[in-house]
């Protein structure tokens, strides 16, 4: 059984669903993140399970029990906030030491307890300084030790490294998963920055206008997305909307694709075929590989981002997107006619709903 | 560099900020430094004295003091204690016009203060006031002589009243400054609200509760017109006394009256400074 | 909607009613601050009011006395004439500094907000006292330009405070460069530029101060007395001859204020200027 696991959660700002029918379970000491877009319902989530929102229906049970009634300062759910929050009237160590003092903790076994935490967000020499002299990296990990002292049983950050200049950010989230894998505590994080997700979740969630949209290990979601608006979301996918046709056929505006076999399909059914860009080969002839697609194009655009170079294609008024790194391609200039060529496993077939 | 030029300003650069200096020292600073250093003159001799600062040990003087501080202070608790609780009423009101309402009335009213405040009271609380013949007609209980508004439970009333608008303002900033956050942490490293408050809201507050106190010190300390028209001459104030000596109506030694006025400059100085020193405090924190 | 929890009181931003304690403290407050103003009122109306709860009858003759009092219009005119000399002085050499030193002096900053803190801290009548002592020869000696002069020093912070935050707000350094760089001095810059972006700033300030100064008893009756009666000292005289009188004089300050106060609102929502909250001593 999982340990900590939401049931049909629903919550309602006037009449509008923030969070609708999420149902999620979470192993014991992964780390789990959401991602979406802004106004997703991230943070409502999250506060459902921190007990700052009350749920509007549904469950949630934390290693067995119902913890809906259970007011926030008992459910032992540590939280680390966007705005870090530290108190600005305590020192670090005061900080640090405060959900200790509140569960009665010995004096000597606090003092010991928060050593150890400052020490592994490696901030030993900050302890008597206040938030205010901290930069804000060493506010975020100070907000984390804080939230880590008491050893609770779930932790929960909300986009704890948004506000963070990008250099730091990669630095700290490092540093948190690092943590959480050491202490192998249970984390839920929220995030935007979807290269944050995926590089530091053991399962990502998916969210979009309050339901899931798809859950999964960053992997699975980046290769195989079960819906439109993952593929999209998650790096970039050309979309060729077109009509199935065949068994391994899709008829498109502009061009004819092969792909996997379609026998989970109707024949002439709407549908959407994905593809993404660093799977397309750029070629200057068309060089006959059995059983790929190959299209015509002319080069519009060429964009330079570092490690690869994306070219923006026209095909038969269409924009296809492809990546070529420096290394194995010749130069490409504006306005060259050349070929895009992919196999059909690079195609991801979904159904379009009229 | 240019940036460096601007931040010390050149000594052309000060020539435009000399009119307005020389404003404040001709009808400021110099007349102050005179009167510091009249205090310490003898009238007739020209030479230097401690006797006038010796003679404010006279009952009269000593009085004024006690009589001001206790008038100051007094209001000051009375200002910051209820002044906090309505500002934090106000503050969660949900309807947001009302709240603006409340605060509107408390910019216009906390400026309602010296003759016009005190003739209202004495139509509330005077012998005949509105007050008084309600709890007469009503309650058959007579205010006076218990009670005069001519007295110093009077002036504690009528200085209330401009001192709990003056603490709401103050202290509306410093309640948004809290942030839901710290009682959401607080709350979720197993906090109630009355840890919460005692170990985070009312630290982070008390910088701001402590610049209200002497704000409201000050503010009463100084207070002239409304005490004059109410108790004249029946209760001695340092105010009061001064202005009796400028006035001309007491006939003392002027020396007496430059040492009380470098006396109260003291504590008013004190508290202004304490005031400034709790507001950085409190912006401060407000800023992490 | 879903089922609602009995929880769900707790929740902050659901509750759309006060709780009792809040109201309460608020009624307490509206009682403290209104019972005086309200009482005042119709007290200059009521015929007689000091044997029954409600006044036996009303009336308009304490207006008409007060509008009849010799000195009236005379102290109404003295009041004007003190509060918009006061104005005009403080606009002269506030308004100038304050960009100057925004643009021009930044290390200035830290002395003119000291100068501008200082007058809370000396009470009203130390200050008369000190210019009486030290301006006692003619024509200075207790002349209205004395007054002046010790109005403006109090009145300053009602000035400085909307004026800094208008220049702060529309970021005058970078306006002065723009409009230098297109060739205006600056004066130019001052009264072309500056001046109109800051004006709801100074109209708030230039209220602010009318408010304050029309009101002004202390330094009236300290530095110049009897010889320059303003509306205060009027009012002064009159609680002690005829009470009801004065309370028709006390609802027509009161009445000024309000509306200059309902004036400054709305100038301040007009050029979206901050909420100037000032002290002023008593
Ligand atoms: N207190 C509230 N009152 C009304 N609506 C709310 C409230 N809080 C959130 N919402 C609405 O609920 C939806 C979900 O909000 P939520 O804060 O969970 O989004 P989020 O995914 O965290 O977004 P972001 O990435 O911007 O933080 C939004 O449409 C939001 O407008
Ligand atoms: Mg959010």
């Amino acid at each position: 059984m999982a340990y900590l696991e939401l049931k049909n959660v629903n919550k309602y700002y006037a009449g509008v669903a923030a969070v609708h029918d999420f149902s999620l379970d979470i192993e014991k000491g992964s780390l789990v993140s959401f991602l979406g877009p802004s106004g997703c319902g991230k943070t409502t989530t999250l506060r459902m399970i921190a007990g700052f929102e009350q749920l509007d229906s549904g469950t949630i049970r934390l290693d067995g029990n119902d913890i809906v009634p259970v007011p926030p300062n008992r459910r032992d759910i540590g939280m680390v906030f966007q705005s870090y929050a530290l108190f600005p009237n305590m020192t670090v160590r005061e900080n640090v030491a405060f959900g200790l003092e509140m569960k009665k903790t010995p004096k000597a076994e606090i003092k010991k307890h928060v050593d150890n935490v400052l020490e592994m967000v490696r901030l030993q020499d900050t302890a008597k300084r206040f938030p205010h002299q901290l930069s804000g990296g060493q506010q975020q990990r100070i907000a984390l030790a804080r939230a880590l002292a008491v050893q609770p049983r779930v932790l929960l950050l909300d986009e704890p490294l948004s506000a963070l200049d990008a250099e730091v950010r990669v630095v700290l989230r490092g540093e948190i998963r690092r943590i959480q894998s050491e202490l192998a505590i249970t984390t839920v994080y929220v995030t935007h920055d979807q290269e944050e997700a995926l590089s530091i979740s053991d399962k990502v969630v998916v969210m979009n206008k309050g339901l899931i949209e798809q859950v999964g290990a960053p992997e699975e979601i980046y290769r195989a997305p079960n819906t439109r608006f993952v593929a999209t979301f998650i790096g970039t996918a050309n979309q060729f909307l077109g009509k199935t046709s065949g068994k391994n056929m899709v008829v498109c505006n502009n061009v004819e694709l092969f792909t996997n076999s379609l026998t989970d399909f109707k024949t002439d059914q709407p549908v959407v075929v994905l593809v993404r860009p660093e799977n397309i080969q750029v070629q200057a002839e068309q060089s006959r590989q059995k059983g790929w697609n190959s299209i015509h194009g002319e080069v519009e655009t060429i964009t330079f981002h570092g490690a690869i170079t994306r070219l923006g294609v026209n095909v038969n008024g269409q924009r296809v997107v492809a990546d070529i790194t420096v290394a194995n391609t010749q130069p490409v200039s504006l306005n060259q006619k050349l070929w895009l060529q992919f196999p059909p496993e690079a195609c991801q077939v979904m159904v379009v709903e009229e | 560099m240019a940036s460096k030029q601007k931040k010390t300003g050149r000594t052309s650069d000060w020539l435009g900020f000399a009119p307005f200096l020389l404003f404040c020292l001709a009808f400021e600073i110099i007349p102050i430094i005179f009167l510091l250093r009249g205090s310490f003159i003898e009238k007739t001799t020209h030479l230097f004295t401690f006797q006038h600062y010796l003679d404010l040990q006279r009952p009269l003087y000593i009085n004024s003091f006690v009589n001001s501080i206790k008038l100051s202070g007094l209001t000051a608790i009375i200002g910051v204690v209820l002044g906090t609780f309505i500002g934090y009423a106000v503050y969660r009101w949900p309807s947001e016009r009302v709240r603006e309402l409340l605060i509107t009335l408390s910019d216009v009213t906390t400026n309602f203060a010296g003759v016009p405040l005190a003739f209202a009271f004495v139509v509330i609380l005077g012998m005949n006031g509105v007050i008084t013949q309600f709890l007469l007609q009503y309650f058959q209980y007579h205010l006076y002589p218990k009670f005069s508004i001519y007295s110093f439970s009077g002036l504690i009333l009528a200085y209330v009243y401009f001192q709990l608008p003056l603490m709401v303002l103050l202290i509306l900033p410093a309640f948004a400054g809290l942030k839901k956050e710290w009682q959401e942490s607080a709350q979720s490293l197993g906090a109630g609200p009355f840890k919460y408050w005692w170990r985070i809201g009312i630290p982070v507050l008390m910088p701001s509760l402590i610049a209200g106190l002497t704000l409201l010190f000050a503010n009463a300390f100084g207070a002239y017109a409304t005490a004059y028209t109410l108790v004249e001459s029946k209760l001695s104030l340092v105010t009061l006394q001064i202005g009796y000596m400028i006035a001309g109506e007491v006939r003392q030694d002027q020396g007496v009256g430059m040492a009380m006025a470098i006396g109260s400059l003291i504590i008013m100085g004190l508290s202004i400074g304490v005031y400034q020193a709790a507001t950085l405090r409190a912006r401060r924190w407000s800023k992490s | 909607m879903a089922k609602s929890r009995s929880t769900q009181s707790r929740d902050p931003n659901k509750r759309v009613r006060p709780a009792s304690w809040q109201i309460f403290m608020v009624s307490f407050f509206l009682l403290y601050m209104l019972v005086p103003i309200i009482s005042t009122y119709v007290f200059s109306v009521a015929t007689r009011w000091d044997r029954t709860i409600l006044p036996e009858g009303y009336t308009l003759e304490f207006y008409k006395r007060a509008f009849a009092a010799s000195y009236f219009t005379i102290t109404l005119r003295n009041s004007l004439i003190l509060s918009l000399a006061t104005i005009l002085v403080s606009l002269l050499v506030i308004v100038p500094t304050v960009y100057w030193v925004h643009t021009r002096l930044v290390g200035a900053k830290p002395l003119l907000d000291i100068l501008m803190i200082l007058p809370f801290g000396i009470p009203m009548v130390v200050l008369a006292l000190a210019l009486v002592q030290v301006y006692n020869f003619p024509p200075l000696a207790r002349s209205p330009t004395l007054l002046i002069g010790a109005v403006v020093i109090y009145s300053m912070p009602f000035m400085y405070r909307p004026v800094s935050n208008a220049i702060q707000a529309v970021d005058a350094q970078v306006l002065t460069e723009a409009g230098q760089s297109l060739g205006a001095n600056v004066f130019q810059v001052l009264y072309r530029i500056i001046i109109p972006n800051i004006l709801p700033g100074i109209l708030s300030g230039s209220l602010l101060v009318f408010s304050t100064v029309f009101a002004e008893y202390t330094l009236t009756s300290l530095i110049v007395g009897a010889k320059f009666k303003t509306f205060p000292l009027l009012l002064v005289e009159f609680t002690r001859i005829n009470g009801n009188v004065a309370s028709a004089f006390s609802v027509i300050s009161f009445t000024i204020a309000w509306l200059v106060s309902i004036l400054i609102l709305w100038v301040g929502s007009m050029g979206n200027t901050k909420r100037t909250k000032t002290i002023r001593a008593r």
